[in-house]
Formats: structure tokens, sequence, C-alpha cells
């Protein structure tokens, strides 16, 4: 026993018990994430209980604990219809419950507006579509094709609408360049300009018009629903998003129902301020800022690195300038975010504006955060990230290649670029993922520089020119504040929180992942074990 | 070989080597440049006022009417001078000539101005020598056309409003308007008195109007003779002054009752008080005596008594040795300006600095204010107006603001506060850092204390205990963890951690005792293997993973017991008896889930660098140390650990300044109350956070913006120190051992 302690094996078990709780922390992390994400889509019963006051709930079970009262058990449901409520959630103590069942025609359905609402299907009301189906629910699914079809008729006009939209914002730009630059000098091309705006304008309204017509046609087809306690309900079709009987679903149509929602969340917009849709201009705003991000920091990085490993003479400058641009690494990303508003926003941005778009002001155009500035900013903050692996990656290339490459007669850049970068390549590659992992999961400065919570439009689109720099765009983790902190109904969101939290995890963890991997081989190729 | 591809590629290779040089030392440059671009923002919040002389003229020639009130523009181009025939004359200031002559509307015949108060905003009370009050108001502008010609538009109207009738005898009269209600008047009588006239205009639901009139006179007998009155913009408080230096206070604002609420002495001399002025906000009051001190009072409720407030001296501003007689406050912010015989003082309340200290030859006798406060107008003896064009970057910054305790208008003492806006124009911005500072260090040493013994005991099992194959598969997990985005770590801690401890807060204490007992149960029971066993060979370098079960266990089992503890310790409710017995309030968002969210954040941070310093200690050391004898705990604790002490102090450090600068978890995790709180259970802002709350709402170039980019600065600073420490150590402990 003594000896026991002696030799300090229990100590070696503390140690042990320190890495244990470092690795079920990480678990749990990773797990729960997994579980309330990944259930989300997962289309869950209907159950509904009958209560002993005589009134009947219907929802989705949530969850379940005691009641910090009482003691007693007591279940979360999910009762959505929040129009008819004014919440999606209610608490039921389990003593209250008389019976409990799955009624097989209850009914899902996911709406634009209000949130879902859960009842039962009592008819369809459709002029000039001739529904053959015999049950309600087949009618209700005919309709409701024939609806999507004419909506996908809709999203044609609206689409032309998008592009005259853009044409008549081109126009008066154009006008008010003109105009700063002297109304009396330009008034020809002004009144051009005034007639051409003017004519798309009118095209405008003549399709806005025709829309409004089909859109009113088409909320003319309702169907009628009743809640679980009888009231009724009458909701138009081209309110309905999706609609499931998820109690009389196969295990097999519920994997395609999920699958749908994954497609649902990766190439769809918003809707509900953010908290249900899709994610597809966070994703698509995130990938674009780290990709613009990469183009800055990755040139510079490299060059960087090379001029400290290669030309720079290893003296007292050189090595505190290692440590600087170590140290900046270690920088709080806040303090990029407060550059890049004072520097790239104001500072360029201002200028920019005062000397290339002065017409549009006191309306900013690069003066405020956009997604340029933000991916400046991001790769300010990770260029220390590339320099040190890229350095790091030519260091480790023995110095006997160089030197042979030298002594064969190539010239140091000769050696540069046929010998040392091609072998350093992995330690750059593994540089840049990893400054890319870091970039997608960066919030606090993208707060300042450019943002938002709900962007109109993509920053890059069909409509010239093309890439639009200026735009604010939507981001990944910003979404995970934003609708986790900041939205009205954080209860009712957190379910897409969860989900964003987990695609975001997702390709962090596999981005860091294959940088390790990487890195992890080129070491092995060069180091020679010592012992 | 052709000799032109040889020049080529030299060529080549001494254009690329310029480039690169270039390129290297521009990256490099404008990395350290990031330092000094933040700095210049913040800079401007300590430069120094500046007062010039835009432009000077003679007001009038000698021998004419006495001018009683002056006035500029915002300009500098243009200044007025009323004169006690109660005519205006609208000068150039530029080159003297005479804009134009309006005389007052309405002038009583033959009467003389006696005495005339600005009341801001260009607004003028004229009182004119048989008991007539006029209220004026004067607009007046200037243009500059393209050639350079000057235009002034000028206007005098009087406020219909506020007319009172007659009160003769006046030496001083005050008058304010009370919005809808009426408007109230203040004279100062001959032989010490005081009379309050109110009008009152009430309607009824129908919208008749039903006018009302009250006096009062000051019945109190006064301590001395009367020096200085004032009255607030709103009509309701009366202040007084007196010869022996008594400060009085009344409450008018109930028509026809007074009440005297106050009668302080100013100062131990019993020095005449010679100007009283209240500050923007009408809160504070500045008082002058005759020996040139400053200083301004406010209300404080008194320690003892119930309910009762005493006007107190707060703020004891830059004397100017010589009577005060004149003050004017800022329409903009908490600035007062003083007069003292020929010269002009400058000072902010709330940082108690002497912003400028104006000199002219010549005694001044009037002064005003434009109402922008950029424009400061005086006329001296020699009947000259000069117009100052002031330019005050930031008065309300002090050191003293942004780190010192301040005693802010309407507090009780003295003391830290950030509070950097409100609904209302006069507010008293507060912009403390030290409340900031406090919560960015209690955090980070919240997690630092839940991070360093996990992860440098972490680190030293994996690189000194575990199976060398494992090894390889274990340090990667930890560098992903690395890369988890503090908003997913922020979120989880937010939303799923707090709620989670708020039920059951006891089970963070029970853990911290159950796990480390679990352990000793789990080390009775290991030392039962044999030596040398195959079970012992099996678990050589593999004992976390039995570890984790008895981790888990531990934790449940505090959860259990936390039920149980809370309902036979604390009457089944923890929280509530925290409130009750101790007094602490229970936030959700506390510094415990800071401690545990942010911890984890470093954890991974630390356990790579210290691993890697570990590991690098030659392995000869330890084979020798092992050759001699010493168990591998010996070894690692005595032989592998002092060696890479540097190395993994340097990990401690870089850890410690990731967790100072962290962001999305201190601002998700905490309520970022700016509260200066050492308990536990209370949340915290940190610097960090309180950039990311409030940079978007901060105006630009504004004092709060300025005051941002400082902490930004502070923040810069700080972690650039503590990892330049870290990597000189990290560098040199390589060095010792001879590998990059």
């Amino acid at each position: 026993m003594k000896l026991f302690w002696k030799t300090g094996e229990p100590y070696v078990l503390a140690t042990g018990a320190a890495l244990a709780i470092i690795l079920v922390m990480s678990l749990a992390l990773v797990g729960v994430v997994m579980t309330n994400g990944l259930g989300y889509f997962w289309p869950r019963s209907l159950v509904k209980y009958v209560l002993t006051d005589g009134t009947a709930a219907l929802g989705q079970v949530t969850q379940e604990e005691n009641n910090p009262l009482t003691g007693k058990k007591r279940l979360q449901l999910k009762v959505a219809n929040r129009d008819l409520l004014g919440q999606d959630f209610r608490w039921i103590d389990e003593k209250d419950i008389t019976s409990r069942s799955l009624p097989t025609d209850a009914l899902l359905l996911e709406r634009r507006e209000h949130g879902n609402f859960f009842g039962f299907l009592t008819g369809v009301t459709a002029e000039g579509v001739s529904l053959t189906a015999a049950t309600p629910f087949g009618q209700l699914q005919q309709a409701l094709r024939v609806v999507s079809e004419r909506m996908k008729a809709t999203t044609t006009i609206k689409q032309q609408m998008s592009d005259l939209n853009n044409r008549a914002e081109r126009y008066r730009l154009k006008l008010l360049k003109l105009e700063f630059k002297g109304a009396e000098k330009n008034s020809t091309a002004i009144a051009g300009l005034t007639s051409e705006r003017e004519k798309v304008l009118a095209d405008f309204a003549r399709l806005n018009d025709q829309a409004t017509t089909t859109l009113a046609e088409i909320t003319r087809i309702t169907a009628q629903f009743t809640d679980v306690s009888g009231t009724a309900k009458e909701i138009s079709l081209a309110e309905i998003v999706a609609l499931q009987q998820p109690n009389s679903m196969s295990p097999l149509a519920k994997c395609a129902a999920y699958l749908e929602r994954v497609r649902e969340l990766l190439l769809d917009d918003p809707r509900e301020s953010n908290t249900e849709g899709g994610l597809f201009p966070a994703i698509f705003g995130t990938v674009m800022m780290v990709l613009l991000m990469s183009l800055f920091s990755l040139p510079f990085g490299v060059v960087a690195a090379i001029y400290l490993r290669e030309y720079a003479r290893d003296g007292l400058v050189t090595r505190m300038v290692r440590i600087a641009v170590n140290n900046l690494a270690g920088v709080p990303s806040i303090v990029y975010g407060v550059f890049g508003l004072g520097f790239f926003v104001y500072g360029i941005g201002g200028s920019l504006d005062s000397l290339f778009f002065a017409e549009r002001l006191p309306t900013p155009t690069f003066g405020t955060g956009g997604i340029l500035w933000s991916s400046l900013t991001l790769a300010l903050l990770t260029v220390p990230v590339i320099i040190v692996a890229t350095e790091e990656s030519l260091a480790s290339i023995p110095k006997g290649i160089r030197e042979g490459s030298l002594a064969l007669g190539a010239t140091k850049f000769q050696t540069l670029m046929k010998i040392l970068l091609p072998m350093a390549t992995p330690g750059i590659m593994t540089g840049l993922i990893l400054s890319m992992a870091r970039a997608a999961g960066e919030v606090a400065p993208l707060m300042i520089v450019g943002v938002v919570k709900l962007a109109p439009t993509l920053p890059f689109d069909t409509n010239f020119p093309f890439f639009h720099m200026d735009r604010k765009f939507m981001h990944l983790g910003f979404h995970i504040y934003d609708v986790g902190f900041q939205s009205p109904n954080v209860e009712a969101a957190k379910p897409m929180v969860y989900v964003t939290t987990m695609l975001l995890l997702a390709i962090v963890i596999i981005a860091s992942s294959t940088a390790i991997y990487l890195r992890n081989r080129m070491r092995s190729r060069y180091t020679t074990s010592t012992f | 070989m052709p000799k032109n591809y040889t020049d080529k590629s030299r060529r080549n290779d001494r254009i690329a080597e310029a480039i690169i040089r270039v390129g290297g030392i521009l990256v490099i440059v404008s990395v350290v440049w990031i330092l000094v671009m933040i700095s210049k923002v913040s800079l401007p919040l300590f430069f120094p006022a500046s007062a010039t002389v835009a432009a000077a003229t003679t007001a009038a020639a000698a021998g004419a009417a006495r001018p009683v009130a002056v006035g500029a523009d915002e300009e500098q181009r243009g200044a007025f001078v009323f004169d006690e025939k109660g005519t205006c004359r609208f000068l150039n200031a530029k080159t003297g000539a005479v804009a134009a002559v309006i005389p007052v509307p309405g002038i009583p015949a033959g009467a003389s101005i006696i005495f005339a108060e600005n009341v801001g905003k260009s607004s003028y009370n004229l009182l004119w020598n048989n008991g007539v009050v006029t209220p004026t108001t004067v607009t007046f502008t200037s243009a500059q056309d393209a050639g350079g010609t000057v235009s002034f538009t000028h206007e005098l109207s009087v406020n219909e409003k506020l007319l009172f009738p007659p009160s003769p005898g006046a030496v001083q009269s005050f008058v304010r308007s009370l919005g809808e209600k009426g408007a109230v008047r203040v004279d100062r009588l001959e032989q010490n008195k005081l009379r309050i006239t109110t009008q009152t205009i009430e309607k009824d639901f129908l919208g008749n109007e039903k006018r009302g009139s009250n006096h009062s006179d000051i019945t109190d007998p006064l301590p001395g003779q009367l020096t200085a009155v004032t009255v607030d913009s709103k009509g309701h408080f009366l202040y007084a002054g007196t010869s022996n230096g008594m400060l009085l206070r009344w409450d008018i604002s109930e028509p026809g009752q007074v009440r005297l609420l106050d009668s302080v002495e100013t100062s131990t001399g019993h020095m005449a008080i010679t100007a009283l002025s209240l500050i923007l906000g009408d809160i504070s009051v500045a008082v002058g005596d005759a020996s040139g001190g400053l200083s301004t009072w406010f209300p404080v409720k008194m320690p003892g008594s119930s309910e009762d407030k005493q006007l107190t001296r707060i703020h004891e501003l830059h004397s100017a040795g010589a009577p005060v007689s004149l003050m004017l406050p800022s329409s903009r912010d908490k600035t007062i300006f003083s007069l003292a015989a020929s010269a002009i003082n400058a000072d902010h309340m709330t940082s108690e600095r002497n912003l400028l200290s104006l000199k002219s030859g010549v005694p001044v006798t009037l002064a005003s204010l434009s109402p922008k406060g950029n424009t400061l107008c005086t006329l001296d003896s020699n009947n000259k107006v000069s117009l100052w064009r002031l330019d005050i970057p930031h008065p309300e910054i002090s050191f003293g603001t942004l780190f010192g305790k301040v005693w802010y208008e309407g507090y009780d003492k003295p003391e830290y506060a950030w509070q950097s806006s409100s609904a209302s124009d006069d507010y008293e911005p507060k912009l403390s850092l030290t409340p900031l500072l406090f919560g960015t260090l209690k955090a980070t040493f919240c997690a630092m204390i839940f991070a360093i013994p996990l992860a440098l005991l972490g680190a030293l099992y994996t690189s000194q205990f575990m199976a060398p194959k494992l090894k390889g598969r274990i340090k990667p997990v930890v560098e992903i963890m690395a890369a988890i985005p503090s908003v997913v770590i922020g979120f989880l801690a937010g939303l799923w951690l707090a709620p989670l401890v708020d039920s059951s807060v006891l089970t963070i204490f029970l853990s911290f005792v159950i796990v480390p007992l679990m352990l000793l149960v789990t080390i009775f029971f290991w030392k039962r293997i044999k030596h040398a066993s195959l079970l012992q060979r099996i678990t050589r370098g593999r004992e976390f993973f039995a570890m984790i079960p008895v981790v888990m266990i531990g934790i449940y089992l505090a959860f259990l017991l936390s039920g149980i503890a809370e309902l036979q310790l604390f009457a089944g409710d923890f929280k509530q008896w925290l409130f009750s017995t101790l007094g602490v309030r229970y936030d959700q968002r506390n510094s415990i889930i800071i401690a545990i969210a942010l911890g984890f954040a470093v954890i991974p941070i630390i356990f790579t660098i210290a691993e890697d310093a570990i590991s690098n200690v030659p392995r000869n050391l330890t084979a020798a140390s092992l050759a001699l004898g010493a168990s591998r705990w010996q070894t690692a604790w005595r032989v592998v650990l002092p060696s890479a002490l540097p190395g993994v102090f340097s990990a401690i450090m870089i850890g410690f300044g990731r967790a100072i600068g962290e962001t999305m978890i201190v601002l998700m995790a905490t309520g970022n109350t700016p509260i200066m709180s050492w308990s536990l259970f209370n949340g915290l802002r940190s610097l960090s956070a309180n950039i990311a709350v409030e940079i978007p709402e901060a105006p630009f170039n504004s004092s709060l913006y300025r005051v941002l980019f400082l902490s930004a600065v502070l923040l810069f600073i700080f972690t650039f120190v503590i990892n330049t420490v870290a990597e000189a150590l990290r560098q040199r402990f390589r060095k010792k051992y001879g590998r990059y």
C-alpha cells in the first residue's frame, strides 16, 4: 500500500481523471448538439391528451421533468397553433391526464406565418379546380399540387419584377450621379434616363398588378381545419409550406420527410424571422466570406512567411518580428473588428464613398459594413495563422535539400518555386484550412463590420456587377447568436439554433480534422525519430 | 545552358527577391500598424481643449447706451449686443459693420433694462426698471457665399406666453415656462426679498382654459444678504446664495406654496457666494464665491435620514483666484464657463477638468455661449466684443472618469459605473472602464481556475503516461476541440448549461467533492491489480478510459445528492436560501457558467502547448530517470515537469491571453451587467463583450466610440504583452533543448 502511494500510481490516475473530464466535456458538447440538432427534423408523433377537466391537447412531447414546485412529473408539449393559443408550448402535469391517444388523422401543417398548425382536416374549398380524390386528405394534397404549380408561375413573375427593380435602381443611381455632376449640363441625358426609368417602373407596376391578382386567386383556394378543442380554422393553401400526418407515416415515409427537411435547410431561405425554414443565405454568406478572405490572406501570408524564413537575415529584428506575428494570432478577435470598423469601414470606405459615390451620400455605399470589409478584417485576423504554418513547414524541410538545389546552380527563386514551395504545400494547406475554420466560426468582429440578421439579397447574383462587395451578408455563427439570443421567442427558436450549431460544428470539425491529418502526414515525412 | 537563360533566371531571382522583401515587410508593417491605427482613434480623448479669438470688434462708440447682453452666431461671423435702451445691434464681427439695429418689440416707453438673463438657446429675459420682463428670443444665423461675402439673417421675437404683469421694485427677475401648465416668475426685490408669481393654465376635458395667478413671498428669515439667485429651467427649484456663504434651496413647484429645503454653508470662511448657475440637466448647481472657488452641489440622500435629501458638495472645480462674477452653463454638456475678473475658465463638472483658462488683459463684463456651445462671445470694459472659437473635443473624459470613482448625479456616493447612454440629452454619461476591467479579470480568473488544473494534468498524462498509439488519436481530438467556434460554446453555455445549473446549483459544488471521492475509491480498487499482471499490462497507458465512467458516475451522484442536500439543508430551495440568508442574488447566467464555458474554450489551448512542451523534454532525461529505478510518476513529476516548466508557464499565459479577449462566450453566457461584485452567482461584463454590445450604437467619433477604441487598445496591449512574455519563454525553452 505504502509503495503504491510512493510510486505515485494514484497521481497517475488523477491525471487520467483530468483528461477524462476534458473528454467527457467534449463528448457532452458534441452529444448535446447532435441529439438536439438531429432529432429536430424527425416527424414526431402528435399525441392527444384528454385532461381531467375535460379539455384536450394535441402536440409533440418535447421534454419531461419534475415540476419544480410540486415535484410531480410533468410534460412539455409543443402545441403550436400560435395564432389560436398565443403560445407554442404548454406544460401538462401527468396527474391531470386521463387518456392518451395517437389520432391517425392528426395533421401537422408548416405555415409561412404563425408557426405550425396541429389539427384535423374538415374540408377543402377550391373554386375552379376539379378535385377527384375521394378523401378530404387526398383532395387537400391534390389542391396543394395545383397551388404549388400556380405559385411557380408567380415566382417567374417575381423574378422578372426583381430584375426590373434592379434596372430601375441602376437608373436611379445613374440619375443621381448625373444630377450631382450638374443637372443643367446633363439635362438631355437625365431626361432620357428618366423616361427609361419610368418605362421600367410602369412595367414593374403592371407585373405587380398581375402578380397580385394571381396571388389573390391562389389564396382563394383554402382548406378548413379544426384544432383539438374543435375551434374551426380556415387556412389558405398558399400559406402551407408542407403537411404531414406523422401518426400514420411509415418509417420510410418519415425518412423521406426527414431528408426533405434537410434539403430545405440547406437550400431554402429562412422564414419567420429566421426561426424556421432554411439556412441557405447564411451558408452562402459564410462560404463566400471565407473564400474571399483566403484570397487576401493566402498570398500575403505565404509571401510574409517566405520572406521571414528564406530572405530575412536571422537577427534580433527577425526574431522580434516572428514573436510579434506569433502574438498577433493571440490578439482578441474583437480588436480586429474594432480596427476593421475604424480603418476599413469608416477610413477607406468613407473615402471611397466621398470619391466615387458622393452622389449617394449620406446613404453610405462602402462606408458601412459589408462582405468586403468583413473578409479583409478576417484576413488580417488569420494571416498570422498562415504565416506560422508556412514558416513551420519551410523550416521542417531539411537543409540538405535547399543546399542541393543551390549547388546544382538553381537560383534562390528557382529553388523556392520548384523545390521548397511544392514541399511546403501540405503545411500551407494546413494553415489555410485552419484559418478558414477559424474564420467560419468567428463572429465577434463580423458583428461590427458587416453581418446582418437578415440580408435581403445575396452578395453574389445575376445582376451586374455580379459580386456586390458592398452588400451585407448573413453568417452561420451570427445566426446562432442572433436567433438564440435576440429573437423574441427563444424557446420556439431553439431547435433551429441547434441545427445551425450542428452544421457549423460539422463544417469546422471536418475542416480542422483535414488540416490536422495533413499536418501529421507531413510531419512524419520529414522528421526522423531520434530515440 | 544558353547564357540568356541563366541571365533571365538571375534577373527573375532578383525581381522575385525584391518583391518578396517588399511584400514581406509590408505585411509585417501593416500588422504592427493595427495598433497605431486604433490608438489614433482613441487618442483625441486626451487632447487638450483650445480657444482662439476668431474675430473681435468694438461694440459701440464710448458714451452710447450701456450694453446689457451679448451673443453670437455659430460660425463666429457675427455678434449682437443689447443695450440698456432696449435696442439690439447686429454686428459683422470681422469688419465691425452694423448689419442691423432692431429695437425689442413692445419696449415700455422711457424704460431701460436693468437686468438681462440668458436662459440658453439665445433667449434673454430682459427686466426693465418699471418691473416688466420681456422674454426675447434672438434668431441670428450667418451664411457665406462662394465669393466670401457674409450675409446675416436676424430676428427678434417676444414669447407672449411668458409675459407677466409688472412687478415694481424688482432687481433681478427669472421667468420660466412650465410648459402647458403656465409659467413662473421669480423676482428678487429690494431689501433682500424674493417673490414668486405663478400663472397657471388648467385645461378641463372640453379644452376650456382656466387661468389663475398666485403670488407668494418668501418669508423665511434669510441667513444673510442675498448675493446670487437662480431658478432651474423647469421652474421647480429656487436657489439663492448669501453674503455669508449660505446656499439656500426652495421648492416652488406648487403654486402659492414655498418650502425651504436646504440651507447649507458652502465654505468654512463664510465666503460670499457671488454667482449661481444650474448645470445642464438641472440637477447640479454650480456655486462661485468671492475667493474664486467654484464647486457643484446636488441633493444627496443622507445616511440615517429617511427621505430628505440635502445639498452636498460634489465636485470642487478649478479656483480662479478672483471673485466669480458670472457663470455660463453649456447647453450641450456638463461644462461650465466662469468669469472672474479678466479670466474666463471652462471646467467640466464630471471630469473636474479645467478645460480652458482664457486671459484677456481687460476685465470682461459680459459673456455668452452660442446654442451649440462652440462660440464664446465676450464683451470687455473697453467695449470690445471678442468671439472665441472653442474646440473642446471630449470634456467629460479624464483619467479619473475612465478609471477612478466618480460621484455622478443622482448617486449617493462616488462609484465606478458604466452606463453609456440614456433617453435624454442632458444625461451624464458614465464611462468608467473599471467595472469592465473587473469583469474581464473576474471571468478570466474564474475560467483559469477551472481550466489550468484540468489542462495541465491532462497534458501530463497524455505526454508521459499514455500509450503512444493512443496519444496519436487523443491529441488530435483535443486540437479539434480548440477549433470549436466560441459562438457554439457560448450558445450552449447560455441556453443549455445555464438553465441546467440553474435547476440544480448544488450539483456543481458537490461534484468538486464527489468526483475526487470517487477517484479515491477507484484508487483503492486499482491498487489490487497485481504488478506485471495481464490486467496491468492492458490498463497501463489506458487508465483514463476507466476514469471516464468514474467521472460520469461521480457527477450523476452529485446530482442525486444535491437534491437531497437541498431538501435537508436549504429548505428545498438553495437560491432562496442564498438570498434570504446571505443576501446574494442568483443570476442565471453567472460566473460559474463563465468559468466552465470559458474554461472549456481555453483548455485545448493550454493543453496543446503544455503537451508540446512536456513532450519536447529530451527522452534521454526520462530514460536516465527510469533506468535509475524511478517510477513513471516520479520521473514525470520530478524530472520532466521541472524541465518543461517554462513551456508549461507559457502555455498558461497564452491561455490567459485568450481568455481575456474572448468575446462571444462572455457575451452569451453572462447577463452583461457592468457590476463589480465578487459573488460567483452574479454576472459580469467584460471589455470585449462591452465593445461588441456598444459599438454598433456608438456615433462615429463620439466620446463613447473613442472610449471603446481605447478599450480595444487596452485589450491589444494586455494580450500582446502576455503573449510576448510567453513566446519569449517558449523560445528560450526550445533553445535549451535545441529543437525547433
